[in-house]
């Protein structure tokens, strides 16, 4: 009796951990089975951890996924709200907001839903253009007000702010959320450009200039961090900065997002 | 007489050590005076009864052994989170180094081979140390398992994880009678229940923990278990369960009756804050009671615990800012004298209706 019953508790625990393994595997499986959007990343889009090789406590690799939210007209909001994720939006991805009370409205804690990132597309350019813009008018202060420091100082940020939009910030936007993958899918066709994946929303409210107004921030994105595979991870070793070309990528990955909206390495490239 | 178990059996050799302790006294003082032949049957019956236990459960047969004992637990405890640290640490050490088919087919190896082995331990360890400290080891490899399968195969974190790993701590709980499997598995179901309590009011479930009223379910549950199954074979399971059962219920309380704006409810802070405080009182003193009247003794303590602490919140909200500070902690030290007195009559009065005690 007592050996039968040893041997059942083997046999559930055995079950038990073999069914979640199998569970797991076929999701992944069933994941990659057919990709819902490829894009072309590199450490502008995915940003290895500093100095990863030199911390021998972990042996593996994960990169970062970096994005950027579009900007508002009137200034910067890179990483505020974006502009988009107006109080119709929030209200659209089933957000209960009560009239007249922002407090309740914003009460309400964060949402799953899924969003829409895009790849060097039309909210780059626009972003391009404004900064573009800010640094012509700046010089143009800059002309009236010869030798004042102010506006040299301006002049000098808005073009540093330029260039590192140009050469090094990340060519992704966060463009658009919404509930059904397939009305995103309708709207966003393009996969090489728009990836659809899942994160969160939440309302809060602001407070400028005596008004009160609701908007929504995004919380997280599920899968952030993606890992690099063993036979990835010779592309990621520094090489000198000397053997670099100026403008080119150091790494360059294929990155799929499946049926789940999870995200994998397909291939790399590494610097030319 | 049915076959008892590890912790029946050590009760019964304490129960052999002072009954012998007592007849010592008795025949000292002229009460009673056994013959030769009866303290020779009654110490060889008692012999080999310490024997047998000792043989079989690793018991410990005197004060000494005791003492040893509770070093032995604390010892196991800490190995056992020593050990389960170190298998962490040696997998993020080197499985950058493999392709992921040998990623998953060691985590897979690492948990099946540690369950096996904990299996096979608590076989040959009568004394139920080592299987604990395998116990662990088995847990920390599945939980190892299912959260690097996550981060090899970009998966989404998913709150379903939780009730897996609250299954494989309670089958490892009830199959090697181990509470500290039955805390973590209470642990998972608890974050599993609240999870999903939030997710069905809208919350994604990675943010359950912003409105603590998710958490009550989880506690009526854990707290009723135990009343629907009877844990006789599984010493102090029911009390683990009770005691998980009232933290769940009341730290959340806690948490509400300060910061009103984390509940569900539609209402004002400051009157949401109100309504907790007040339930805050009732359950903690509905408990002491329910507890006095059961004989759980972990259900008084919570609730007399968790009573003092709601009531020092609540003076400390009244009188922190108005009062010099030597006040306020005279307060404190009297208010505690008057809840001692009030104990006290209570103790008295618990003896004369529950006629000289609980249990």
């Amino acid at each position: 009796m007592i050996a039968w019953s040893r041997m059942k508790t083997l046999l559930t625990g055995c079950a038990l951990i073999l069914a979640a393994n199998a569970v797991a595997l076929l999701g992944v499986a069933h994941n990659r089975s057919d990709a819902d959007s490829s894009l072309r990343l590199n450490q502008r889009e995915l940003r290895a951890p500093y100095a990863w090789r030199a911390t021998s406590e972990n042996s593996g690799i994960s990169l970062t996924l970096h994005w950027q939210m579009p900007m508002a007209k009137e200034g910067d909001t890179r990483y505020g709200n974006p502009a988009w994720l107006d109080e119709t939006k929030l209200a659209a991805l089933g957000f209960r907001l009560p009239a007249q009370d922002g407090a309740a409205a914003a009460k309400q804690r964060s949402k799953a839903v899924l969003l829409v990132l895009e790849l060097d597309g039309p909210a780059r350019e626009l972003a391009l253009q404004r900064l573009r813009q800010r640094k012509t008018n700046e010089e143009a202060l800059l002309a009236a007000n010869p030798g004042k420091k102010e506006f040299e100082n301006r002049a000098k940020l808005a073009q540093n702010r330029l260039a590192q939009e140009e050469n090094g910030n990340s060519r992704l936007y966060l463009i658009d959320a919404g509930l059904d993958h397939g009305t995103l899918r309708t709207q966003y066709p393009d996969r090489a450009r728009y990836a659809i994946i899942r994160g969160t929303v939440r309302p809060s409210v602001v407070k400028r200039d005596n008004d009160e107004r609701l908007i929504g921030t995004v919380g997280s994105l599920s899968s952030r961090q993606i890992n690099v595979p063993r036979e990835f991870q010779h592309v990621l070793s520094k090489r000198p900065e000397a053997e670099r070309q100026p403008g080119n990528p150091q790494y360059q990955f294929e990155v799929a997002f499946g049926q789940r909206l999870e995200p994998w390495i397909v291939s790399a490239m590494a610097s030319p | 007489m049915t076959t008892p178990n590890r912790t029946e059996a050590q009760q019964h050799a304490d129960d052999i050590l002072v009954f012998r302790r007592e007849l010592a006294r008795l025949e000292q003082d002229g009460v009673l005076a056994l013959t030769e032949l009866q303290r020779q049957a009654l110490a060889a019956h008692h012999d080999a009864l310490l024997a047998q236990y000792a043989q079989t459960f690793d018991i410990d047969r005197d004060q000494r052994g005791k003492q040893l004992s509770l070093g032995m637990r604390i010892v196991s405890s800490l190995g056992a989170l020593a050990l389960a640290a170190s298998v962490f640490f040696l997998f993020y050490q080197f499985w950058g180094w493999f392709t992921p088919g040998a990623q998953v087919a060691l985590l897979l190896t690492a948990a099946l081979g540690s369950f096996g082995a904990t299996i096979w331990v608590q076989h040959k360890d009568a004394s139920g140390y080592f299987t604990k400290l395998t116990a662990m080891i088995a847990f920390a490899c599945f939980a190892l398992n299912l959260t690097m399968l996550g981060q090899i195969f970009n998966i989404t974190p998913s709150d379903t994880v939780f009730i897996v790993l609250a299954a494989y701590a309670l089958l490892l709980a009830y199959a090697c009678h181990l509470r500290q499997m039955l805390a973590a598995g209470l642990l998972c179901v608890t974050a599993f229940l609240s999870a999903r309590t939030g997710v069905f009011c809208g919350l994604y479930w990675l943010n359950f923990g912003e409105r603590p009223e998710n958490f009550f379910p989880a506690a009526v549950l854990l707290f009723t278990i135990p009343l629907l199954i009877r844990h006789d074979r599984f010493a102090r399971f029911d009390a683990t369960y009770r005691t998980f059962a009232l933290l769940t219920l009341f730290l959340p309380m806690l948490v509400l009756a300060n910061w009103g704006s984390l509940s569900y409810l539609p209402l004002d802070r400051s009157l949401v804050q109100g309504i907790y405080q007040v339930l805050g009182f009732a359950f903690s003193a509905g408990f002491i009671w329910l507890g006095a009247r059961r004989g759980w003794n972990e259900v008084i303590n919570a609730g007399f615990t968790f009573f003092v602490i709601f009531l020092y919140t609540k003076f400390f909200g009244w009188w922190w800012d108005v009062m010099p500070k030597y006040l306020f902690f005279l307060l404190l030290g009297l208010s505690a004298l008057l809840l001692l007195m009030v104990l006290k009559r209570l103790r008295a009065a618990a003896l004369t209706l529950f006629g000289g005690g609980s249990q």
